[in-house]
């Protein structure tokens, strides 16, 4: 069965790679059999170009990650929300990093108005974001917009994250959270600047202070 | 409480690129001396140490495309053009556990979703929208789930704590527990255990992939996806084929669980 053929091949470059990693750091395995100690959490879409810890130039160890359907975080996502209190609070991670990227098939859905069944109800967040930003999604030439709605929603996964407790605490010991997003025709990552949520964070500390 | 783990790995990149075949990916690139992190008490030089190891990822990063670039000028464009993925892998989040690289494999070449513990959760809409897309749109061959020894949140779930907002995630593996609790409770060694623990949930969500109608219909059409199920050795870095029994496993869920009818 030829599929069969693709799949002894990944197992037998895996055998490969373990002996390629152990010859350049011969101690790097057994440090990892002790326990991970990674300083950044990677938040990013499941598609195939944008494998972090390589595109990174990063060791297996370095990087905490959570891939899944255009790196959308919604604040009731209980898959996203195990891996941040976990990364945060359990790992004490340094970094949390929101990536998105461009040609992202689950923003190009969104755009082009597909219905997709299930991914529907994963994507309304998306949906949602198209909507409140018509007028300067429509302002611009396809292939902006499709770069802006991408933008979006990277600065709305940063808000999710920072609003979230155990970051907004962690935050205050130095914490920091980042907005990316990754080209797929380069390579290149780009920064956002996020600091336009830092003030929903401060409202939100202040809003959940206790009265002594 | 999970154990804080103490031995420490820091952000330190391979140095020797010209060594490796020309398929693995996993990227030597960086040659940007690693910062130590500073003594906690100066809020300054903790700022600057977290404005270094920042900057490190960007430095590093670009070091890669160049590399990329070096070794296929058209590298990129391709990659631009689209993404026809042969896998999808649903593993771990930890670490230690990146996934196209311990499969050997380059960007573009695996469709990725990872969480705590691999878990695949019937009602996680996450999950299951990535399923969706992998192998509606995506139309992959193989599905695999990937589990590791030494795992944090299998750990977890076996600790008596409450652990606040992990607790419904982590519920996942103790239901695990409870489905082999007779074959579980027979093992005395406590490692042996817990390695066995790690398999079976693997296993189990394994049976919880091919129990959407999404993979049912598209193997009934079209003999794939596949599913398989393996765990990774962060001891020596080599992965173990469970050797699912694909066929056999989906004949038996589909007793109850048949939903290849549209």
């Amino acid at each position: 069965m030829a599929t069969q053929d693709r799949f002894t091949t990944a197992l037998r470059q895996n055998k490969a790679w373990a002996a390629q990693i152990s010859k350049e750091n011969p101690d790097l395995f057994r440090k990892l059999s002790a326990g991970q100690h990674p300083e950044i959490l990677w938040i990013g879409c499941s598609d195939s170009r944008c494998p972090e810890t390589t595109l990174l130039g990063l060791n297996p160890g370095d990087v905490f990650v959570h891939r899944n359907i255009a790196n959308i975080l919604q604040p009731s996502d209980l898959s996203s929300t195990s891996v941040i209190e976990y990364a945060v609070r359990h790992l004490g991670v340094k970094h949390v990093v929101v990536c998105g990227h461009t040609n992202c098939g689950g923003v190009s859905a969104v755009m082009a108005n597909k219905q997709l069944g299930v991914l529907d109800s994963w994507l309304l967040p998306l949906r949602k974001l198209r909507d409140t930003n018509a007028s300067r999604l429509k302002s611009l030439p396809a292939d902006k917009a499709l770069l802006q709605l991408v933008e979006l929603n990277v600065l709305a996964g940063v808000k999710t994250v920072k609003q979230k407790s155990v970051v907004a605490e962690a935050m205050k010991k130095g914490l920091k959270v980042h907005g990316l997003v990754y080209d797929v025709g380069s390579g290149v990552l780009q920064e956002l600047d996020t600091s336009v949520s830092d003030k929903v964070v401060r409202k939100r500390l202040t809003l959940f202070k206790k009265e002594v | 409480m999970l154990r804080r783990l103490t031995t420490r790995f820091p952000l330190r990149p391979l140095q020797t690129a010209a060594l490796r075949p020309q398929f693995l990916a996993t990227a030597p690139y960086c040659t940007h001396p690693t910062p130590k992190m500073p003594d906690t008490t100066d809020p300054k030089a903790v700022s600057r140490y977290l404005e270094q190891t920042h900057e490190k990822i960007f430095e590093s990063n670009r070091a890669w495309v160049a590399a990329k670039k070096d070794a296929d000028p058209e590298f990129f464009d391709k990659l631009a053009a689209g993404q026809a993925p042969e896998y999808l892998y649903i593993g771990c989040s930890d670490s230690r556990v990146p996934a196209n690289e311990i499969m050997g494999l380059d960007a573009g070449e695996v469709f990725v979703h990872r969480n705590i513990a691999n878990v695949v959760p019937t009602i996680d809409l996450s999950a299951m929208s990535v399923i969706n897309y992998a192998v509606r749109h995506l139309k992959v061959k193989h599905i695999v789930v990937c589990g590791h020894y030494n795992c944090g949140g299998v750990k977890a779930a076996l600790t008596p704590t409450d652990l606040g907002i992990l607790n419904p995630w982590l519920r996942n593996i103790r239901d695990v527990y409870r489905l082999h609790e007779k074959e579980l409770d027979a093992i005395e060694n406590d490692e042996e255990r817990f390695n066995r623990l790690v398999e079976l949930n693997v296993v189990e969500s394994c049976r919880s992939v091919i129990k959407t109608a999404v993979v049912q219909q598209s193997y009934e059409e079209n003999s794939f996806p596949i599913v398989h199920g393996w765990v990774f050795n962060l001891k020596d870095g080599l992965l173990k084929d469970l050797k699912i029994d694909f066929p056999g496993m989906l004949a038996d869920i589909q007793k109850i669980y048949n939903l290849t009818k549209g």
